[in-house]
């Protein structure tokens, strides 16, 4: 044991030494120990306890998942354990996280990382401890090449490596990671490579030094499904060959019971169930971890799928929309992005339509050129019929009432100076319904009960929401009008599970009661399969299969589809 | 029924104004304000009110000047319609204050008889010669163009120098009361930077927001013309234009608006192209509001907000710039500025320090209040700002 160590531990009672040094001897290969670790944060004279009391320890060569919503604390959590919180905000009133340390002599050192001294963190901090970050478009330096900068971090934390050793290990890590044709894809830039090359590359980063303990927090949240799956894979393959533990964090139950060797479940700061993942996943123990595992969409219970045949509502034939890209002194048009690329489709009434597909899939772009918030290229929309395309604002308005929007992001969706009895009651002035502005509020009063919330926050301001429930006042807005025919873009995508199950049940009930068709726009294979009639997977603007979601996705016929359905993380 | 919660407007103002550096800019700019309104009635030479033989009369309202009484009914009515407990939107607000404005102008224009020179003397003679019953004086009991003739033989005087005439900023070079000066001086550093600023707010708003809704070759046009106005030197101009056309006060709060507005443009094209884009100003176009509700109810409010940052050193800078203008020598020739002031204590041959320090000061004062309003602004309004900068809040 060494002086610092010592002095260590000459703080601590002499009861929890003994304490220590026993557990040490029960479970010899824990690399990572939390005993009641609490993290407090200033804001304001506000105290937020956002890690309050969590105990956990991490198994040399396993995997630990850390599930929670937003706001948990999962995250803080981690940054405790690596010492990177928000300076000057932040304090540990009680606990310790005893760290294995494994020096360059192979001699092992236990330390805890609350008291280190800011030197012997800087050391343990990316050679033994590394971390990866949600977004992997930020978290790398646009100005240098992504060799330069794995090259960097090994110089950093390996002194005396020449630069040609260093350039050899970083594209060793690399090929490790799985990025094709590493010698060429060295000098490249961030910005040349797609999201999950990216990802990849920080996990070369956080890899090359060969960390005994990786943390991930939320590494793919911001990825495709099948990209996901990739990484998940490469994450799974690194993990056992290197003999590494990792600290992987997520909200995602699906990506838990495809990676973790054992999950906590933390909620409010409190890690309230902890174990092994076959056992947290299938008998949750506590109210909370069996809550949250019940608003998964595929643990919900399953509603009857409307099987009628029934009048398409809306027809889409032969749509297109491209934007140009323009170049040189002219701004001549050189080629179009094939955003919608001759889009057939129709929308039966009653029906709720998922529109699947990844990123850039022209999906969202597909919704509004049905609604003409997007001109079209080429091709025709009709609704009960009536051509849509190229009809003039003025012409327009009649049918801006049947047909309606709700948005994905709750913190965009709606105009933070109005009120929302403002922002109901207008559109409803301008296409007069209701005689008085008294009886619209009192119609607004009842759209608002219609998704569950009380007449009081006609009175409000959005800033004054929780997600949630912005997202059930964007539904409102676009039931304002009585519509017909409502896109949902991505409604759900930016909230908490149990949420997100909140409102695609209330969804349903809308649905139900005011005979409405719904275009889902989402990219959650899961929600599709619970909520939808009909199913339609887009790829680069096409339309690739669709019918009966039972169909599609149960027994899918396209490869691209297959590998869709293939790479969603199941429980 | 309506009871609603705290505006988008009112979090933005609370939040500027719970600091102490906008506390100290907007407590400056009120007391320069009201200064600047009560001009006349603060430093004069007339008396405010006189009893002669026991009947009542205030010779100060006889000698009040057009622009003195449209300054003063503008204080009161907006006093008015700020407290008034008849709520109206504010386009309506805007509306009767302008209405009133016009109709005060046409009547006084009717009524008062501009005095051309008055002749200051008279009024200390009549109070020394035991005339009137009692006198109540103004708090600065000398006119700024009462130069004092009768009085002293030698113009410049330091503060507190005579023990019968007290000047507590002292005199300039032709012998009147600097702060008396200072105080009337009040009203063109206040009037430059409102109206000046304002000009260029109008064009500005109006313009950026064509550009930013529009985009495509509206916007090209507009940019460029953004960019002639740019590269347009405003002093230098403004030196052009008082050669040709005399010292008007005026005319160069136009010109300080017609070439300042490009900035304004920017941020408002800045901040309409990115609206356009958000989510609840396509809903609005999905539920067919008209254009003119998009543009102005939707987008506008939630636009504004950066240019008010920009606004408030606008006005900041366009004090600066009539003040360097009569540094120059080519601002006003009679009427008092803090620029002139400045100018005259750099002409003499001494070093006269309560000719520098005070009008300085001011100047100083002034320019520092609107900045510290403009820097408190602009933290409310983007918070990630301020919590990169340091400062917490």
């Amino acid at each position: 044991m060494s002086d610092q160590q010592e002095k260590n531990n000459k703080k601590k009672s002499l009861q929890l030494k003994e304490g220590l040094q026993q557990k040490k001897q029960e479970q010899p290969s824990s690399l990572i120990k939390v005993e009641n670790l609490k993290t407090w944060l200033q804001s304001g004279g506000d105290t937020i306890k956002a890690v309050d009391g969590v105990s956990f320890s991490i198994e040399k060569g396993q995997t630990f998942c850390l599930v929670g919503e937003s706001g948990s604390g999962k995250s803080i959590m981690a940054l405790s354990i690596i010492q990177l919180l928000p300076e000057g905000i932040s304090h540990h009133p009680d606990g310790e996280v005893i760290f294995d340390w494994r020096k360059d002599d192979e001699t092992h050192e236990h330390v805890n990382m609350l008291t280190l001294d800011e030197a012997r963190l800087c050391d343990i901090r990316g050679s033994r401890i590394a971390m990866i970050f949600q977004e992997p478009m930020t978290s790398l330096n646009p100005v240098y090449s992504i060799g330069e900068q794995i090259t960097e971090s090994l110089l950093l934390h390996h002194h005396g490596m020449s630069e040609t050793e260093a350039k050899s290990r970083a594209l060793q890590a690399m090929n490790d990671v799985k990025i094709k044709n590493a010698e060429s894809r060295f000098n490249n830039y961030p910005h040349q490579l797609s999201g999950g090359q990216r990802q990849r590359v920080m996990i070369a980063m956080a890899l090359a030094c060969e960390p005994d303990l990786l943390i991930a927090d939320e590494p793919t949240t911001a990825l495709d499904v099948t990209v996901q799956a990739e990484i998940l894979k490469l994450i799974r393959e690194l993990q056992e060959r290197k003999k590494m533990s990792v600290l992987f964090i997520t909200h995602d139950f699906g990506v838990v019971a495809q990676i973790a060797h054992k999950v906590g479940v933390m909620k409010q700061g409190k890690l309230v169930e902890f174990g092994d993942t076959e056992q947290v996943l299938r008998q949750p123990q506590n109210d909370y971890s069996k809550k949250l595992l019940a608003a998964v969409p595929e643990n919900l219970p399953r509603r009857e799928k409307n099987t009628e045949v029934t009048e398409p509502l809306i027809e889409v034939n032969n749509l297109d929309v491209f934007f140009p890209i323009r170049k040189g002194l002219f701004q001549r048009v050189v080629d179009n992005i094939r955003a919608v690329d001759d889009v057939s489709l129709n929308i039966n009434k009653g029906k709720v339509v998922a529109l699947v597909g990844e990123s850039g899939s022209g999906k969202t772009t597909l919704g509004r050129a049905i609604l003409q918030l997007q001109a079209p290229t080429a091709g025709s929309v009709k609704i009960q019929g009536t051509e849509l395309v190229g009809l003039s604002n003025k012409e327009l308005r009649p049918w801006r009432k049947k047909m309606q929007i709700a948005f994905q992001d709750p913190q965009s969706s709606l105009n933070p100076r109005l009120l929302i009895a403002t922002a109901l009651t207008e559109p409803m002035k301008v296409h007069g319904i209701g005689n008085s502005d008294d009886e619209r509020i009192e119609l607004a009063a009842e759209v608002l009960q219609a998704v569950q919330l009380e007449r009081d926050f006609l009175w409000r301001y959005p800033h004054e929401f929780s997600g949630g429930q912005r997202q059930r006042i964007g539904l409102a807005r676009a039931l304002a009008l009585n519509p017909e025919f409502i896109v949902c873009d991505e409604i759900t995508s930016a909230l908490d599970v149990s949420v997100q199950a909140e409102v695609l049940e209330l969804l349903l009930d809308i649905r139900k009661q005011r005979d409405l068709t719904l275009l889902f726009i989402t990219h959650n294979i899961s929600v599709v399969e619970y909520l939808s009639d009909e199913t339609v997977v887009m790829k680069d603007g096409k339309i690739v299969e669709q019918g009966i979601t039972s169909d599609v996705c149960g027994n899918p016929q396209q490869i691209y589809t297959q590998k869709l359905i293939e790479a969603v993380p199941r429980l | 029924m309506r009871k609603a919660g705290e505006t988008f407007t009112q979090r933005i103002l609370r939040q500027s104004f719970s600091g102490w550096g906008a506390k100290i800019g907007l407590i400056w700019v009120g007391i320069l304000t009201l200064l600047a309104v009560f001009a006349p009635f603060i430093a004069n030479s007339m008396p405010l009110l006189v009893s002669e033989n026991g009947n009542l009369s205030a010779p100060v309202l006889r000698y009040l000047t057009t622009e003195d009484i449209i300054v003063l009914a503008a204080f009161f009515i907006l006093l008015f319609l700020f407290l008034s407990p008849l709520r109206q939107s504010l386009k309506t607000l805007l509306f009767v204050f302008l209405l009133m404005i016009v109709g005060v102008t046409i009547v006084s224009k009717q009524f008062v008889v501009e005095q051309e020179n008055i002749v200051y003397e008279n009024f200390r003679h009549d109070l020394n010669s035991e005339k009137y019953d009692w006198a109540v004086m103004p708090m600065i009991p000398y006119a700024p163009r009462d130069y004092l003739r009768d009085v002293r033989r030698l113009p410049l005087e330091a503060p507190l120098a005579d023990k019968q005439y007290v000047h507590w900023m002292g005199t300039e070079e032709n012998g009147g009361d600097v702060l008396s000066r200072m105080v009337h001086a009040s009203r063109i550093a206040l009037g430059i930077g409102f109206l000046a600023t304002g000009i260029a707010m109008v064009i500005g708003v109006i313009l950026g927001g064509l550009m930013g809704y529009f985009s495509g070759i509206v916007d090209m046009l507009g940019m460029r013309l953004v960019e002639i106005f740019e590269s347009i030197p405003t002093l230098f101009l403004l030196l052009t234009f008082v050669a040709f056309f005399g010292r008007s006060i005026y005319i160069m709060m136009v010109i300080i608006g017609l070439t300042s507005w490009s900035g304004y443009a920017r941020y408002i094209r800045a901040e309409f192209l990115r609206l356009r884009k958000q989510d609840f100003v396509q809903a609005t176009i999905a539920s067919g509001l008209p254009l003119r509700s998009i543009l102005f109810r939707h987008m506008l409010p939630n636009g504004v907000a950066p240019l008010l940052v920009g606004v408030s050193f606008g006005v900041a800078s366009a004090i600066l710039a009539e003040a360097t203008l009569s540094f120059l020598g080519l601002g006003l020739v009679d009427s008092p500025s803090w620029g002139q002031m400045l100018n005259q204590a750099v002409k003499s041959s001494v070093f006269n320090w309560w000719m520098a320090v005070f009008p300085g000061g001011a100047i100083f004062m002034t320019v520092f209040a609107y900045n510290l309003m403009g820097e408190a602004l602009r933290d409310a309004i983007d918070p990630q700002l301020a919590k990169k900068a340091g400062v917490v809040g």
